[in-house]
């Protein structure tokens, strides 16, 4: 039968046809990442990615023995297998997992593709824990053979999608602070730079912003950026806080050389 | 006042990735370091990080942040390096010592060379309702729920569609939590193809050109004001949550105060110090390396902690130059390799462009300069 193969198809083809003699891994990496776990797992030599770690993995799936090695340590949770050897109408998919709730041998789940869209329940046949320390869980369900490719994963909860409510017109929203050490309205800022202040160090001693416990960690980025857009200049333009010690908050006895 | 001061022939400060690869590689090359970190445990972010890596071998790829930064911890220990934990760096003057609260008090230290690995910080941006307990950063929810083991809250929305933002989001997930989705503002998701399916095969959202309009709530948050920037409407998401996952900046204070010439380079993060491609500051015996070199992964941080680490032994005389050359240029083709590729592309060039910029020539500082007299003088 020709299954209902979702986006690159051909990609997994050689898997498709590979899968009637037991698992094989299907390989869902597409992008130009530096990453090559999948090929230091692999015992049989079956992926590929070669010296520059950015290149896509190549596989050969009659190299590949199915020990799922790849589908555990790939950190992106991008590999699967397909196992087709039943050739029942059914197929057999294992999928990386790694949520809280605990899988269960024999027990019906729901399976789901790419998007999160429920494709069909499936009966969990073999969980298998790989990797060291803290294992992925390898789980094998099994799916009508139509669907197989298009197994991302395995699902217990089923949140409500698009969880939020249109909402007609904007409410009334206040002034809020700019500053949350120093407690300055955005309002308070703005203001000083419409008296024409323009260096970062004057706009820092009029407003108080970035001369809090925080010492400029949470807000000067944020003043820097209303500077630049009341004067038109940016980066290295504006420039940077002048940095004083101590740049963590301490307790003053403790720099009188005491342990106050 | 009279403090206690030690000499060190080499101290690094901060234990995260980039400073324990770079004691490892000094300890390696015959200069044993002294490590500072605030924190109570070594490895910096990578305690928290349950995710498995990205990168090859040498970054540790295929094992999860964690148990990355028990094995350099525990490799710098073997290597000979102390390491200090608790102890925060409150300033680095420019005669090269450092200030130190050990946590019984604060002492001096006086270095032969520093290597600074001080790491990013989260940006975070103003916003009604910013100020509301649930408005967190992306990383301060990923300590909550991976080192504590404290749920936020419930439901969360996340803010920002890079690496961070998906890999949280994933993570408040496997902690328990709901996420309603992922919103950013630009027409592409920043991280990996890989991290935004993660999170879409388990049912969350990703919000394309949607920004945050305000927090909601009385004592807390309880909902968030969402725009689609194409059109105008309004969603309301019913949360108590909301994660800021907006970028990171380079926490550059400590070579800011000791006077190394800080560059801003938009695509690293922003200001940051200038450095060649050694790690040398434009102050000899400074070193730096990691996030505050340049935001970007932790692959690269390592690698960078160890061009430091080879250098700092080189330049202290420990090291052999023709072997530290060879190890340099290893390890460098390995960043070549980790800047491969589209993501890495416009950091790489970045780089490039940084390390090419004369080192000597001062850079400008925040405007004003007391002279002795007192009187201010105007730039």
């Amino acid at each position: 039968m020709s299954p209902d193969i979702p986006g690159e198809g051909d990609l997994w083809r050689s898997s498709w046809e590979a899968a009637v003699d037991g698992a094989v891994a299907v390989v869902d990496c597409r992008e130009e990442i530096p990453c090559n776990p999948c090929e230091e797992a692999c015992p049989t030599g079956a992926i590929r990615v070669g010296p520059d770690i950015c290149a896509a993995p190549r596989f050969d799936p009659q190299a590949c023995n199915g020990c799922g090695r790849c589908v555990a340590l790939c950190p992106g949770m991008a590999v699967f297998l397909l196992d087709r050897r039943e050739k029942s109408g059914f197929a057999r998919v294992t999928v990386p997992y790694e949520m809280g709730e605990r899988p269960v041998e024999g027990e019906e789940v729901q399976v789901v593709d790419g998007e999160g869209k429920a494709l069909t329940g499936g009966k969990i046949l073999k969980i298998r824990a790989l990797g060291g320390g803290a294992p992925t869980l390898l789980v094998t369900v099994r799916v009508p053979e139509s669907v197989a490719l298009k197994v991302r994963g395995v699902r217990y909860r089923l949140m409500e999608r698009d969880g939020f409510r249109e909402v007609d017109k904007l409410p009334s929203l206040a002034d809020y602070p700019l500053c949350r050490c120093e407690d300055v309205p955005l309002e308070r800022v703005r203001d000083i730079l419409r008296t024409g202040l323009k260096s970062l160090p004057s706009l820092r001693r009029a407003s108080r912003v970035g001369l809090g416990y925080c010492q400029g960690m949470f807000c000067q980025s944020s003043l820097r950026q209303e500077l630049a857009e009341a004067t038109g200049r940016e980066g290295e333009e504006i420039g940077s806080f002048r940095v004083r010690p101590p740049v963590r908050p301490v307790k003053l006895g403790f720099l009188g050389g005491g342990n106050a | 006042m009279n403090l206690h001061e030690e000499s060190r022939p080499l101290v690094v400060v901060g234990a995260g990735p980039a400073g324990l690869c770079a004691a490892m590689e000094a300890a390696g090359a015959g200069l044993p370091p002294l490590v500072l970190d605030e924190g109570s445990q070594g490895g910096g972010q990578l305690v928290k990080q349950i995710h498995r890596f990205f990168g090859s071998r040498e970054h540790g790829a295929g094992k999860r942040g964690f148990e990355i930064a028990v094995e350099l911890v525990s490799g710098c220990l073997e290597g000979g390096a102390e390491i200090r934990l608790g102890h925060r760096v409150l300033g680095f003057f420019r005669d090269g010592r450092l200030l130190v609260d050990g946590g019984e008090g604060v002492f001096l230290l006086r270095p032969g060379a520093t290597i600074l690995a001080t790491g990013a910080v989260e940006r975070s941006f103003p916003f009604p309702g910013w100020t509301l307990p649930g408005v967190m950063g992306a990383g301060a929810a990923q300590t909550l729920v991976n080192l504590h083991g404290v749920l936020p809250g419930k439901r969360a929305l996340m803010v920002g569609a890079g690496n961070v933002g998906l890999i949280v989001a994933y993570q408040l997930l496997q902690a328990g939590m709901e996420v309603a989705g992922v919103i950013e503002v630009s027409r592409r998701v920043g991280g990996y193809l890989v991290h935004a399916e993660r999170l879409r095969r388990e049912g969350v959202p990703l919000f394309l050109r949607h920004r945050v309009v305000a927090a909601e709530g009385g004592k807390e948050v309880e909902s968030v004001l969402v725009e689609d920037m194409e059109t105008g409407a309004l969603k309301r998401f019913l949360v108590d949550t909301l994660c800021l996952a907006v970028g990171m900046a380079p926490q550059a204070e400590l070579a800011a105060m000791r006077g190394c010439r800080l560059v801003h380079v938009p695509e690293l993060g922003g200001f940051l110090p200038w450095h060649d491609r050694e790690m040398r500051t434009d102050h000899p015996g400074v070193y730096v390396a990691g996030d505050l070199a340049g935001v970007e992964e932790a692959s690269v941080a390592m690698d960078e902690g160890r061009l430091a680490g080879l250098a700092a032994a080189r330049d202290a005389g420990v090291l052999d130059p023709g072997k530290a050359a060879a190890r340099m240029r290893e390890i460098g083709a390995r960043l070549e390799l980790l800047r491969g590729g589209p993501f890495g592309e416009p950091r790489r060039r970045a780089k490039e462009r940084l390390c090419s910029l004369p080192g000597s020539a001062r850079g400008r500082e925040d405007g004003d300069r007391v002279r002795r007299k007192g009187r201010l003088k105007k730039r």
